[in-house]
């Protein structure tokens, strides 16, 4: 779970006109969502066991040979996802079920993924 | 004449279920829909589907617990929310931690209650209210059509 800091990543831009049209604030977390469990995936073999509630301080719980995880997931359109992350970090760290804990942050405006476990 | 399905699930099935139903229920209440409380409802559903079939010392039978619980409270059902803690919390191999959690998901209700109604919360006097709310719902379900969780 150690040295998971910057990994780059890419993406085909959105029509503009289309993204007018939509939530900003829930496409930004979707689209986080998507980014971040594909990166627990590729990176250590988490899978989705399912997602918690808002009062478990995380939004997945995700497993692997290792046990289980539970994950807090946040994006950014703009802004400074390193921030962002401490702030994620200090949530899941709340989280008291007996699993790892990581948050993960996506940042959109330079792409980026930041995770950190606690 | 009746027809009775019986729909069997697996804990996998019930995952995918409860994972979309947590969602619609979260995004329905921000929008501060009427619709949360339903919705709430049928993640409790899915919850205590979960919590039958696993087992309460497992990680995931431990959530599946507290989010029933959490879950109905949200849906503004607190008696069915009481009657399934005391059932959870009678199974002697629930961890502690998960007992803890069923405690603090009380806690924040009572909380999120006493924002909601200051003045009353000041007087001592909330269970006092839940308990008229719920004898006012009970006899008719469309007096509170949204709960004060929403």
């Amino acid at each position: 779970m150690t040295g998971w800091r910057h990994r780059p990543i890419e993406w085909l831009p959105e029509d503009p006109g289309v993204l007018k049209a939509l939530d900003r604030n829930r496409v930004t977390e979707d689209g986080a969502e998507a980014v971040a469990l594909t990166y627990v995936n590729a990176k250590a073999g988490w899978v989705v066991k399912r997602r918690l509630q808002q009062g478990d301080h995380a939004d997945w719980l995700m497993e692997n040979e290792a046990g289980s995880m539970a994950v807090e997931v946040s994006g950014t359109a703009s802004g400074d996802p390193l921030g962002r992350l401490g702030e994620k970090k200090r949530q899941v760290a709340e989280c008291s079920l007996p699993v790892y804990r990581l948050a993960v942050v996506v940042g959109f405006e330079r792409p980026s993924i930041l995770a950190g476990s606690v | 004449m009746t027809n009775t399905a019986s729909f069997a699930t697996t804990e996998d099935e019930l995952d995918t279920l409860v994972s979309i139903a947590i969602r619609r229920a979260e995004i329905l209440d921000d929008e501060g829909s009427p619709a949360a409380d339903e919705a709430w409802h049928e993640v409790s559903a899915y919850e205590q589907r979960l919590a039958a079939i696993t087992a309460p010392s497992e990680i995931a039978g431990g959530v599946a617990r507290v989010g029933a619980v959490r879950a109905a409270l949200a849906a503004g059902h607190r008696a069915e929310a009481e009657s399934l803690a005391s059932k959870y919390l009678a199974e002697t191999q629930l961890p502690a931690e998960r007992r803890a959690a069923m405690e603090r998901v009380f806690q924040e209700d009572r909380d999120r209650r006493a924002r909601h109604f200051p003045a009353i919360a000041k007087s001592g006097r909330l269970a006092e209210l839940a308990g008229w709310r719920a004898a006012a719902a009970a006899q008719n379900s469309r007096v509170f059509p949204m709960s004060e969780a929403a």
